[in-house]
């Protein structure tokens, strides 16, 4: 949709708030998960969108061992979800703030670019997508870049997978050119999927060009294994999860807000999706995809996730689920 | 949506023209964005809009041209050659050859393969999940996929305007549109109700649905979507919605009142994206016409 570069608050954040920023986060809890070395996951508290989100997040990052070194000069993709826009739901789609809050968190690390991209799932004018979703305001007004991925060119990329059936997929340049892909997804129950998080969210990288709004190509193929499948092929290396207000019932589109004052984040994405699902009184272990994740449902135990931040019993929000939806039911916590 | 006061009356057609002028490629296509590679919709909507005028009349010429050469030979025209199951361009492709009636051996092909062409059905639809009929078959995005709405719209305006309006096809495609209208009013990419929860209408969708239903459908079907698009109208200012919405609307004879100002102010924010895309920029000018270019 556009290209343009530059970033106006860069300049004006210092890296003096890192003390003040940690402390925000509410750190004091997280020292017992230390113990634990496998798949890091950081849960930060944040009563609303107007909080710090870009100190919270980069509280998170250097609890998850993401130095400046790792990102100095990095081209950074975020990639939020859009899938259908609804003017003043907050509910529906990542909000605006979570979006600056990762692009400034990443630029304060040195990163050397940072770009929004989203290919709408539902939705095939992305202007009104970003006019709706407050977010065409937001980035306007910090000059950062928006690509619409359902009208990027494209690349097919062999299935790193193979648990669909898909023998590749066709990934927009944008994406291939970044250097971190960072999913900035929104805590919801799913209708089909039982809930959508970090995982689900790479739904949106695929050209609708392609794969068609809605993206069916992949509903025919079984979401689950498409999720997965994705997953493996596009590595994204980063998530955050914004559950500051998420949805109950009958998401992604048509469900209530609830809120849960949280951000997820982590680099291994099932993980992120198996903390975030146990925050809203989901068992992971019951989710399709994540069962396909590798390692399964054992990887993603609770003792085998290193608990950074808040505790998940600290903030647990059960969401609401609809018994007459078949894939909520059984996967309470 | 900011306040635009510069209104001023220009000759859009004229300005739409040259920028189109500026962004066609050596070999007769467009790109969806200045310096991009052949987009095989950019180039049929672009085609569409250059033959408004004797002007444009070369460029929609070799635009045609272009598409031609796309074409595969089962009739298809797709999004990307490795990508041939992306056959949705194929009816704007057979609408850019209507307008500049070339290519009559082409069109031919291009009809067949969209009257042979289904979405996939799915027996035994639970009515309790999919507030739609999903045996009914239109058109989908992509070989292999369900049915949806703007596919099947598209290959409705193409297949009445060949002169097929009475084929078994564009009749099931015709209940497939009605089928998928929201209880409510309009449409939106193919959902009505999920489990039960009424689904939210799109501007753009529902243009495109009413265009395609001008003369294959009766009026009474159609009010509540009618009265919705026309509400949901005012405040949109971008350039698919806004030109889908009047696009529907003309089709059955309605211009709002603000049209003219709407495109006016929706061309002036085009700078605030860094630009408009080629099918924007053709769809904007096709819309400023008010005798609706897919009326029946």
């Amino acid at each position: 949709v556009s290209a343009r570069a530059g970033w106006t608050r860069r300049e004006l954040l210092g890296a003096a708030a890192g003390g003040a920023l940690l402390a925000a986060a509410g750190l004091g809890s997280w020292r017992w998960a230390r113990r634990r070395p496998a798949a890091p996951v950081f849960v930060g508290r944040a009563a609303g969108y107007g909080a710090d989100l870009a100190g919270l997040i980069l509280a998170g990052l250097r609890e998850l061992g993401v130095a400046r070194a790792e990102i100095a000069g990095k081209r950074i993709l975020i990639k939020p979800n859009l899938v259908e826009p609804r003017r003043g739901a907050e509910h529906v789609t990542t909000h605006p703030a979570v979006v600056l809050g990762a692009a400034e968190a990443f630029l304060r690390l040195g990163a050397g670019a940072v770009v929004v991209a989203e290919g709408s799932g539902h939705c095939r004018d992305a202007l009104l997508v970003l006019e709706d979703s407050d977010l065409g305001a937001a980035l306007r007004g910090e000059r950062l870049p928006f690509v619409d991925l359902n009208a990027d060119d494209w690349e097919d990329v062999p299935n790193a997978g193979g648990a669909s059936g898909l023998a590749a997929f066709s990934l927009p340049l944008t994406l291939r050119r970044a250097d971190w892909v960072v999913s900035v997804a929104k805590l919801k129950t799913h209708h089909w999927a039982g809930v959508t998080l970090a995982m689900k969210n790479l739904f949106g990288v695929l050209p609708g060009a392609l794969y068609g709004w809605p993206k069916n190509v992949l509903h025919q193929a079984g979401i689950h294994r498409c999720v997965v499948d994705l997953h493996a092929t596009v590595r994204p290396h980063f998530a955050v999860v914004d559950g500051i207000v998420g949805m109950e019932g009958d998401g992604p589109i048509m469900g209530a807000p609830k809120a849960a004052g949280v951000l997820v984040m982590g680099r291994d994405l099932p993980a992120v999706d198996a903390t975030a699902a146990r925050i809203i009184g989901v068992d992971p272990a019951r989710i399709g995809y994540l069962r396909l994740a590798p390692g399964g449902a054992a990887a993603l135990a609770a003792d085998a996730i290193a608990q950074r931040g808040e505790r998940i019993e600290a903030v647990r929000t059960p969401f609401a689920l609809v018994e007459r939806i078949a894939a909520h039911r059984g996967i309470r916590l | 949506m900011p306040a635009v006061h510069d209104t001023t009356p220009f000759d859009a057609d004229a300005a739409a023209l040259e920028e189109l002028r500026r962004r066609a490629l050596d070999d007769g296509g467009f790109p969806e964005r200045a310096g991009g590679r052949f987009c095989a919709g950019a180039t049929a909507w672009a085609c569409l809009a250059c033959a408004r005028t004797p002007a444009g009349g070369p460029l929609a010429a070799r635009a045609a041209e272009r598409l031609a050469q796309a074409q595969h030979a089962d009739g298809t025209v797709a999004v990307a050659d490795a990508h041939p199951e992306a056959a949705w361009p194929t009816p704007l492709a057979l609408l850019a050859w209507q307008a500049t009636g070339t290519a009559p051996e082409r069109r031919g092909r291009a009809e067949r393969f969209l009257l042979a062409l289904c979405g996939e059905a799915e027996a035994a639809a639970d009515r309790g999940i999919f507030g739609h009929d999903t045996s009914l078959r239109g058109w989908p995005w992509t070989v292999g996929s369900h049915s949806w709405v703007e596919p099947t719209a598209l290959a409705l305006l193409a297949l009445r305007r060949a002169g097929r309006a009475d084929h078994p096809r564009v009749q099931e495609g015709v209940r497939l549109l009605l089928d998928r209208q929201i209880p409510g009013g309009g449409w939106n990419y193919g959902n009505t109700t999920v489990y039960g929860s009424e689904l939210a209408p799109q501007v753009a969708a529902t243009g495109v649905a009413l265009a395609a239903l001008a003369g294959l459908s009766p009026a009474p079907p159609l009010a509540k979507s009618l009265a919705q698009l026309a509400g949901a109208l005012s405040p949109v200012r971008t350039p698919l919605s806004l030109a889908w919405g009047l696009l529907g609307l003309a089709a059955w004879g309605i211009r709002p009142a603000g049209a003219t100002a709407w495109l006016a102010q929706c061309r002036a924010l085009a700078q605030r994206c860094g630009g408009y895309d080629t099918t924007h920029l053709a769809l904007l000018t096709l819309a400023d016409d008010p005798g609706g270019v897919f009326a029946a």
